[in-house]
């Protein structure tokens, strides 16, 4: 059969398949082995715990548990309401401040943890009742945090950049760094349109409800410190020559939990086995995807799709914005249906070739992916961040979300096109701080 | 028919260009046979081509047999210091008796060699030249393969483990003081951005690792004997690249290192003799403990002229 | 929408062998979790080797992926149970009740099949590995087994963790992909 036409009905099967309600990983399991047994013969299943097996085996992988470990423990305690407690003290003057503070908020912690759930959740829990209680309407409130929350995976680290830099041998320091810059334009334009919705709006109850005292203000100052000494750690160990991204991984893992017993006090075992299980689930729930996506590129690959789609978008000669474009479109697509690390581990192996040939730098790609990805965990059907603020307050309405994202979304798109505008945003601090790109 | 082979390498690589010498000359002869190339690790991870190969899950192969080291302990003499010394004399160690036994144990597997090549490797520092053993002690290096490891461990450098593709960042970033691979690699990954002196494989070479085009035995005897005619013809003049190009990527690996300012070290006779009294003590006796029949095979493979 | 929620584990009700498949998938994530963390003290431990005493690490890197590969696949019957592994239920949030229960009885036993399959060759694929004598090709020289024992354990719980949810379901101890009535 010609491969492009297998290709197609791989598709078809795996968009029918992930339908019907089974885990996305179980999902691309079965698609992978019914191909297999169809068009390559029985022995070739043999292989495949092996495969699954070897996906795993790189010590890469290993720093997404331990970034997501980071994020759960912070999360666990009083830190995530005080940071945002100190934003609030300060920012209550302008209006809009509250949402603007909560994004300043999400902003931080997405720089201590790898995972957009988990800054979601971190905030939020403190963000969302404080923000309706205000008065604000549960569209901005639901939707700011669901947003702000999608940075998780766009400010380092991140678990997303961590799987593309496996998948397309990019080194994984250049791509955190890749991503600040673009993470700190996606805040700016958040906070820009909240403060105008906000004026917009004109609701009185939105603008500076109580005013604090500079004593109030700075008193708060110390209990932030603990965050600031984590990331500069992070960073210094991660540029400063003592460890590898992955290594510094486990260092951060480690101050946080930490911190979070010593200083937040988190002795009792119940409560640290709550930041365990949920930093288990999502890791083995993230890992398992991995593992699943590497049994279906190499179902790809051994039916010769692979290469023959890279061979076919080859052949068509397009503008590349057009071909940027429609990868967009494409990559926007499968992201509403599927979670983050799926998306890239299937795409990058097929899409990399076509990008460095039509001259665009896969670092910079890198963060283009990503914000598309983002834009996925905060639509349905797949949207990680909505079952979490689904968690957080269930008497919200999907739509409501959904509508007060709307807004962010946009962002996002306009950060995008900025980015292709100026490709520079995405690759002048990694070029600055670790030399020219190879 | 259609045979599948796996490979690590990128396709500008001369490992590559080796399998595909085989593949346009099996294509060229007509005999109703095709060869698909998966290079870059796309079908397979590096490490995990053997396992399928013994099996009949994969049908060809372009590996560093020493990675199979697991498997079978007598591979890793395919990556043993000092004992071969330059590319004529890796060129005699394919014909002889040393490597019939190494086939041997192939066969075993049920696995046989299309193309015998070796790749030689140096050595690179970022504060120092490395010729000799007490350049070593005190450095923070990564190694390529286990005896040099063990060795490298003897001469009082500090093993740091990691994958080649990280290498460059831990040099930048200070994790890494030294480094010891293949020629190609130095090159591929811009190792010369990171260092101040370079040892390349000369007139003296310790590190030298075989890396064969290797097939499933039973795969190749389920071929017809005009398909097996034209698979050894190709292999037959792939050899005789794969020697040629050896020779040229450790001069060139010079080169690039030396128009990007890094200091060009040589090692003398004498610095080799003090490598290789330094493995005897540690890699070859580590490797005589875990092998069965093993002194057998390293006298075998000393013998080599 | 299920998925990523806050919510609960699946129902084992008081059927015996749900209850035990329970408790052994919970066990099976205190182990994973149990791992993860003594892969983050191997790794720190290992930074502390090569910075502060400038010593060589020889098995940490090695050792650190096994647990985390492990960890992985123990814990693979413990997510199943708090539901954690993502999914995307369109068509079951389009069907009727009836028509979602058989659509239930379907994926679960396709997910059954599957990681039986898997479980078989993965324990084939050890058992070569312990026969043999398999050891990794490093200087640590693991015997590969010991890793790949993770394979046909972490597959086999899994495999009762799904057994067990199939069940629940068509004993009605838990409701089809745990959606609630429409
Ligand atoms: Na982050
Ligand atoms: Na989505």
């Amino acid at each position: 059969m010609d491969p492009l036409l297998l290709g197609l009905l791989v598709a078809l099967a795996t968009i029918f398949v992930l339908f019907s309600g089974v885990s996305v990983a179980l999902g691309l399991l079965i698609v992978s082995a019914g191909f297999l047994l169809v068009f390559d013969g029985f022995r070739s299943l043999e292989l495949m715990p092996e495969i699954l097996f070897g996906k795993l085996d790189n010590f890469a992988l290993l720093s997404i548990p331990m970034f997501i470990i980071m994020g759960a423990s912070i999360a666990s305690t009083r830190a995530g309401a005080d940071l945002y407690e100190a934003l609030e003290r300060w920012l209550t003057r302008v209006p809009g401040g509250l949402v603007v503070s909560n994004l300043g908020a999400c902003a931080l912690f997405a720089a201590m943890s790898g995972s957009s759930p988990a800054t979601c959740a971190a905030i939020g829990k403190m963000g969302i009742p404080e923000m309706r209680k205000r008065g604000y309407p549960d569209g901005v409130a639901a939707g700011s945090i669901a947003a702000g929350g999608t940075l998780g995976i766009l400010i380092p680290p991140s678990v997303t950049m961590i799987v593309y830099g496996i998948a397309t041998e990019s080194s994984i320091g250049r791509l955190f760094l890749a991503g600040v810059v673009p993470g700190l334009l996606l805040v700016g334009l958040f906070m820009a349109w909240s403060l105008y919705s906000t004026w917009r709006s004109g609701n009185a109850a939105v603008l500076g409800a109580g005013s604090y005292s500079w004593t109030q203000k700075f008193e708060i100052l110390p209990r932030v410190l603990p965050f600031l000494a984590i990331i500069a750690g992070v960073l210094y160990a991660m540029y400063g020559g003592i460890a590898t991204p992955s290594e510094t991984a486990a260092v951060g893992a480690l101050l946080c939990l930490l911190i979070a017993v010593i200083i937040y006090k988190l002795w009792n075992p119940a409560d640290l086995w709550v930041v365990l299980r949920d930093s288990t689930r999502e890791s083995v729930m993230i890992l398992f995807i991995i593992a699943a996506a590497g049994v279906f590129s190499y179902m790809l690959s051994s039916l010769f799709i692979t290469q023959a789609i890279a061979e076919w978008i080859g052949t068509l000669d397009v503008n590349r914005w057009i071909l940027m474009g429609t990868i967009n479109i494409f990559l926007l697509i499968a992201g509403f249906f599927l979670p983050p690390v799926a998306v890239i581990l299937m795409a990058a192996p097929i899409l990399l070739p076509i990008i460095t040939t039509a001259g665009f730098d896969p670092i910079w790609f890198a963060v283009v992916l990503t914000i598309n990805m983002e834009i996925g965990l905060i639509s349905p059907p797949v949207g990680l961040n909505l079952y979490v603020i689904n968690g957080i307050a269930p008497d919200i309405s999907l739509k409501t979300i959904l509508t007060g994202s709307l807004p962010y979304v946009a962002c996002m798109v306009l950060a995008i096109i900025l980015l292709c505008l100026f490709p520079d945003l995405a690759t002048w601090l990694p070029d600055a701080v670790m030399g020219a790109s190879r | 028919a259609e045979l599948r082979l796996s490979h690590q390498w990128s396709t500008g690589d001369v490992r590559h260009k080796v399998a595909q010498i085989v593949a346009d000359e099996v294509a060229a002869a007509d005999v109703d046979l095709e060869i698909k190339i998966f290079p870059s690790q796309s079908l397979l991870k590096a490490r995990e081509q053997y396992k399928p190969l013994t099996r009949g899950l994969l049908d060809m192969t372009v590996l560093p047999l020493s990675y199979a080291g697991g498997q079978q302990p007598a591979y890793n003499l395919t990556l043993m210091p000092g004992l071969v010394k330059n590319h004529d004399h890796a060129a005699r160690m394919n014909e002889s008796p040393f490597m019939e036994a190494i086939e041997e144990i192939m066969a075993g597997d049920d696995v046989m060699v299309l193309v015998h090549g070796y790749l030689a490797g140096g050595f690179a520092a970022k504060d120092k030249c490395i010729t000799k053993p007490e350049d070593m002690p005190g450095l923070q290096t990564r190694a390529a393969g286990k005896a040099f490891e063990q060795m490298l461990a003897g001469a009082g450098a500090s093993i740091a483990s990691m994958a080649s593709s990280e290498v460059y960042n831990a040099m930048q970033s200070g994790v890494l003081d030294a480094v010891n691979t293949s020629s190609s690699s130095f090159v591929s990954y811009r190792i010369y951005e990171q260092v101040s002196c370079y040892t390349p494989a000369g007139e003296y070479a310790l590190w030298f690792m075989y890396q064969p085009l290797l097939m499933s035995k039973s795969k190749f005897e389920s071929l017809t004997e005009d398909q097996q005619k034209a698979l050894l013809a190709g292999a037959e003049k792939a050899e005789a690249f794969y020697l040629d190009e050896a020779k040229k990527e450790d001069a060139v690996s010079a080169e690039v290192f030396s128009e990007n300012g890094v200091e060009i070290a040589q090692m003398t006779a004498e610095d080799f003799e003090a490598w290789r009294t330094l493995a005897r003590e540690t890699s070859y006796k580590a490797f005589v403990e875990e092998t069965p029949n093993g002194q057998q095979l390293l006298d075998l493979a000393l013998s080599v002229e | 929408m299920a998925g990523y929620s806050t919510a609960v584990a699946a129902r084992a009700g008081s059927n015996p062998f749900l209850r035990i498949v329970a408790a052994l998938s919970t066990f099976a994530g205190w182990c994973s979790a149990a791992m993860i963390v003594a892969a983050v003290l191997i790794t720190c431990q290992m930074i502390f080797v090569r910075l502060v005493l400038n010593a060589s690490t020889v098995w940490q890197t090695e050792a650190v992926i096994y647990l985390a590969i492990a960890a992985t696949l123990i814990g693979l019957s413990y997510v199943q149970r708090l539901r954690g592994h993502v999914n995307v239920d369109l068509f079951p949030l389009w069907l009727k009740p009836r028509a979602r229960f058989v659509m239930a009885l379907i994926t679960l036993s396709a997910s059954i099949l599957i990681i039986a399959m898997m479980l078989y060759y993965g324990f084939e694929f050890w058992h070569f590995a312990w026969s043999r004598g398999w050891t990794s090709d490093t200087v640590w020289g693991v015997r590969l087994w010991i890793p790949y024992l993770s394979i046909p354990v972490g597959f086999g719980l899994l495999l009762l963790q799904l057994i067990a949810d199939l069940v629940a379901v068509v004993t009605g101890a838990d409701k089809p992909f745990g959606l609630e009535d429409a």
